[in-house]
C-alpha cells in the first residue's frame, strides 16, 4: 500500500443472497479490508442482499461460515454506516428487529445520494 | 483517466473475463491507462496456463497474458480466491507442498489489499460480476 494516497470512499452494495453463491462473503471481504485500510465504507443492504442480515443463519447447513456473524463484525473495522434498502426490507416482508444488529433503513433516493457522493462503488 | 477492472467471474462459465478483456483492450486503444487488474473469485481460473479450450474458441487466459505482457500491465490474483481453484505460482506451490504449479507468467499472487490500493489510485474501479 502507497502510503501517500488519501483515504477513498466506498460505498459497497450487498445485493446477494448470503448463500446461493460467494458473492454475498465477497463484498462482506471488501468491506472489512477497506476499513481496515482506513479507507471511509458506507454498506447498504438491496435486493436478496437484506437476507444477509437475519438472525439464526444456520451457515453449516450450506457448508458455509454464517454471513451475520460478519456482519456484526464490520462495526469492529469501523463500518459504521450499514445500511438497508426500504424497498428490500419490504419485499421480503422483514422488520429491522429481525437483523443482527441494528441499520438504517435507506429509501431509493437516498441510495441515489450515497453513490453520487462515494469515490468507489463496488456492486456485488 | 486511470481505470482499475476487477474480474470476479469464470472465464468460461460466464462473459465476465471475455468482457473485461476486451473492456482492457478498448480502454488503451482510447489511451487510458490501466492501474491493476484484478481476479477476484473465480476470475482468478482466468491465470491457469493449463486451459486447453477448442482450437475455434478463445484461449481467454491467454489473451489476458498477450494483453499484461505486451502493456506491463499489473495484474494479480487474490491469493485466497487462486489457492481454493488450484492456481498456484511456484512459491505457493512449495509452501504447500504441491507438485505443479500453473500461473501464467504476468499475473501475481497478492491479496484484497492490492484491490484498495489500486482503487485509491484510480479514477474508476471497474467490476466484471458474471
Amino acid at each position: 500500500m502507497s502510503q501517500s494516497q488519501s483515504p477513498c470512499s466506498y460505498l459497497i452494495i450487498a445485493r446477494s443472497s448470503p448463500y446461493g453463491s460467494q458473492q454475498a462473503r465477497a463484498a462482506l471481504d471488501i468491506a472489512l479490508t477497506a476499513a481496515a485500510f482506513e479507507q471511509a465504507v458506507s454498506i447498504v443492504f438491496m435486493d436478496a442482499g437484506v437476507l444477509q442480515l437475519l438472525k439464526n443463519q444456520q451457515a453449516d447447513a450450506a457448508g458455509m461460515k454464517n454471513i451475520g456473524k460478519v456482519i456484526t463484525a464490520l462495526e469492529l473495522y469501523e463500518v459504521n454506516s450499514i445500511m438497508v434498502h426500504q424497498e428490500a426490507v419490504d419485499k421480503y416482508d422483514l422488520d429491522p428487529s429481525q437483523f443482527v444488529q441494528s441499520v438504517d433503513v435507506v429509501t431509493s433516493e437516498e441510495i441515489k445520494i450515497l453513490i453520487a457522493g462515494a469515490d468507489q462503488v463496488m456492486v456485488l | 483517466m486511470k481505470f482499475s477492472i476487477v474480474i470476479h467471474g469464470a472465464p468460461w462459465s460466464s462473459s465476465a473475463s471475455h468482457s473485461a478483456l476486451r473492456y482492457a483492450e478498448a480502454l488503451l486503444e482510447c489511451g487510458h491507462e490501466i492501474v491493476r487488474l484484478f481476479f477476484y473469485q473465480d476470475g482468478a481460473s482466468s491465470g491457469s496456463s493449463l486451459c486447453v479450450p477448442p482450437q475455434d474458441e478463445i484461449n481467454i487466459p491467454e489473451q489476458w497474458q498477450v494483453l499484461i505482457n505486451k502493456h506491463g500491465i499489473d495484474a494479480v490474483v487474490c491469493a485466497a480466491s487462486a489457492l481454493k481453484r488450484g492456481i498456484l505460482d511456484a512459491a505457493e506451490a512449495d509452501r504447500y507442498e504441491k507438485n505443479a504449479h500453473n500461473l501464467l507468467p504476468g499475473f501475481a499472487v497478492s491479496g484484497l489489499g492490492q484491490l484498495i490500493d489500486a482503487a485509491g489510485q484510480s479514477d474508476r474501479v471497474v467490476s466484471f460480476v458474471q
